[in-house]
């Protein structure tokens, strides 16, 4: 054991962990190392060593992680059971009668797409795919088409099945089916505000997105069907746990079956069935792996009394609870700009989550938006992935114009998340009504 | 990520080769755990609803949590495919690069070393109790097996790795083998695409090649 104070080790270990990651460790990897090592400098070699080795096994076989290879399984399972075309049809024949009426159609197609398949960026691409030469027919504005395909596949991570609000209800130690809840109806804002935004554009300059073709009731309601499965899994997943008949792993293998039963009717090949499998497994043991390895790290940081100390010093602070909030949602917003959303919320949680609950706030409410916070960074520079794939997609459409095209949709977040810091209550009552029913 | 398996690399390509064999049967069985999850948890639903739950459910869920969670630790690392932060080290480039790399792995394979002991007393501790799940009476012993297993054979990994990178860093012009390579943004972009449209991609390409 070293004779210093477990404090000290721990800001020790917070630094080496930064020091780790960036000369490109695996996260898994330097959680778990540090961890190891703090532990071992606060309780000693045998203790300490023996700690970190139990944590794989006993934190990774608890029965709500299971329900991640199924929302997983789900979103890879999507993209064979060749929904895109049809939700888009339904939703611009709903739709495109509004101004900017394909966009926002794009809008909602694709937060039902990213929904299910719970992939914001590779919902971007098959859409740079599908709506982005259909806007272009129309004359619609060449950034406003990419731009909204790159922003709405980050509403992926809100609406049930989403693996990444799991993911927090098991760092945090929240119920997984509350926050599965609470992202339902902030995710449907969100979309919400980027029709509104779109519209309000179009209504300023009308050359963006000339009008189109309007559909009447009948054929609206006649394209519907095509959207069935989307609708089916949202709806057994969020029926399930709303009322209670099922756990959440139970919906989502029933949510995975009902998916992986349109694939094989859509005619899904025995080697793409071996791709999705493949897939899943391999996201699936990378995401255990950065569980445990933070593990870990938490297990550490929890002996050197450092998230405690955080939340004494941020609760202590001359400051307004929001500004903190608000600082603290502008650091997470750098951060995503440089490192995966997963890896950075996981790493950050055990001690920014204590701090912000010291603050007085809701663990569902920051869930929701840290949550949409990580989905923001996908669209902004300098990495903002989902902007390189469409620009991939479509390389006459370039990646400034990608970037240019963002823009709307960058200040329709900053309202959304602005909007639910002013009325918690949007992203808690149905958490709470479950509770209270 | 794709693996580069150039002849040049000599015994050190075969010997990822091989032992790439052994990674990809395990993400097998562990691809098939999650595929048989999604029958067995959608049974639980239907024959719950008849008042006939699966005897002992839960505690099999759990139990085969270890399939996925552990087992193809290692074909994971051989594509590249736990996180990382790439931002910094994809600015250096040559040796500078590759010095890196190993130390990274270095780092790797002494944590990993390190989980071994304490893995397998983990597992010896359950065996020599009896250990069992509470309801069903399952043996927790062997999925505390797969821990100290999956780590060993992720570590085989890591040093197959670390050769591939002591061996760039010592000649930085040689074809890389047995390592994962670092995408930047726009690679990354082409590989999503790749991946999410599918059979598409190659007909996307094909509609820029005749564009230009």
């Amino acid at each position: 054991m070293i004779e210093m104070d477990p404090l000290d080790i721990g800001l020790i270990g917070i630094l080496a962990l930064l020091v780790l990651v960036f000369i490109g460790v695996r996260v898994f990897i330097a959680a778990g190392a540090v961890g190891m090592a703090g532990l071992i400098a606060i309780i000693g070699w045998d203790a300490g060593i023996g700690m970190a080795g139990t944590i794989p096994h006993s934190k990774s076989l608890t029965y709500v992680l299971s329900v991640l290879p199924m929302f997983i399984l789900i979103g890879y399972l999507a993209f064979h059971a060749g929904m895109t075309t049809a939700v888009f049809e339904a939703a611009r024949r709903w739709t495109g009668w509004l101004p900017g009426g394909l966009a926002v159609a794009t809008v909602f197609a694709t937060a039902g797409f990213a929904a299910v398949s719970g992939a914001s960026t590779a919902t971007a691409a098959v859409f740079a795919r599908t709506a982005i030469p259909e806007m272009l027919r129309h004359g619609y504005d060449r950034r406003l088409a990419a731009g909204v395909v790159a922003a709405g596949g980050t509403l992926a991570s809100l609406i049930p099945p989403s693996a990444i609000l799991v993911l927090y209800a098991i760092i945090v130690e929240e119920s997984v089916g509350k926050l599965l809840l609470a992202g339902f109806i902030p995710g449907l804002i969100s979309a919400v505000i980027y029709a509104v935004i779109i519209s309000g554009r179009v209504i300023v300059s009308p050359e963006l997105a000339p009008a189109t073709e309007k559909f009447n009731l009948t054929a609206a309601l006649k394209a519907t069907p095509g959207t069935w499965p989307i609708v089916a899994v949202i709806a057994i997943i969020f029926g399930a746990i709303y009322r209670g008949w099922a756990t959440p792993t139970d919906a989502g293998a029933l949510g995975a079956f009902v998916i992986f039963s349109v694939a094989l009717y859509r005619g899904m090949t025995r080697n793409k069935l071996k791709e999705a499998l493949m897939e899943t497994a391999k996201l699936t043991v990378m995401i255990f792996s950065i569980i445990w390895g933070v593990l870990v790290f938490v297990r550490f940081m929890g002996f050197a009394g450092l998230p405690a100390a955080f939340a004494d010093f941020l609760t202590g602070l001359d400051m307004s609870p929001t500004l903190i909030i608000v600082m603290i949602l502008i650091g997470y917003a750098i951060l995503g700009m440089f490192m995966d959303g997963i890896g950075m919320l996981l790493l950050t949680l055990p001690i920014v989550y204590p701090a912000v609950i010291g603050l007085g706030y809701d663990p569902i409410w920051f869930g929701i938006i840290v949550v949409k916070m990580v989905e923001v960074c996908l669209i902004t520079p300098p990495i903002g992935l989902n902007c390189y794939v469409v620009h991939g997609v479509r390389p006459d459409i370039p990646l400034q114009d990608v970037f240019r095209g963002i823009g709307l949709f960058f200040i329709a977040d900053i309202l959304t998340v602005a909007l639910f810091i002013a009325y918690p209550e949007i992203i808690t009552f149905l958490p709470d009504l479950m509770t209270k029913n | 990520m794709a693996v580069a398996q150039e002849p040049d690399g000599g015994a050190l390509a075969t010997a990822n080769r091989v032992y790439a064999r052994i990674e990809d049967g395990l993400a097998w069985v562990a691809a098939g755990g999650i595929f048989l999850l999604m029958f067995f948890g959608t049974a639980q639903i239907v024959l719950s609803k008849l008042n006939f739950p699966i005897f002992g459910y839960i505690d099999v869920v759990e139990q085969s949590i270890a399939l996925f969670a552990f087992l193809a630790v290692a074909y994971c690392q051989r594509l590249g495919g736990h996180v990382r932060m790439e931002l910094v080290i994809s600015r250096l480039s040559g040796r500078g690069f590759w010095f890196a790399e190993v130390l990274s792995i270095l780092a790797s394979l002494v944590f990993i070393a390190l989980m071994l002991e304490p893995s397998f007393g983990h597992f010896l501790r359950a065996w020599e109790a009896g250990d069992s799940t509470i309801n069903a009476e399952l043996p927790i012993w062997p999925t505390k097996l797969m821990v100290p297993v999956a780590l060993s054979i992720l570590w085989l990994r890591l040093l197959l790795q670390f050769l591939g990178y002591f061996r760039l860093f010592l000649n930085p012009a040689a074809t890389p083998v047995a390592v994962p390579l670092v995408l930047d943004v726009a690679e990354q972009a082409e590989e999503e695409i790749q991946d999410a449209l599918g059979d598409d991609y190659d007909a996307l390409r094909e509609e820029a090649r005749r564009d230009d």
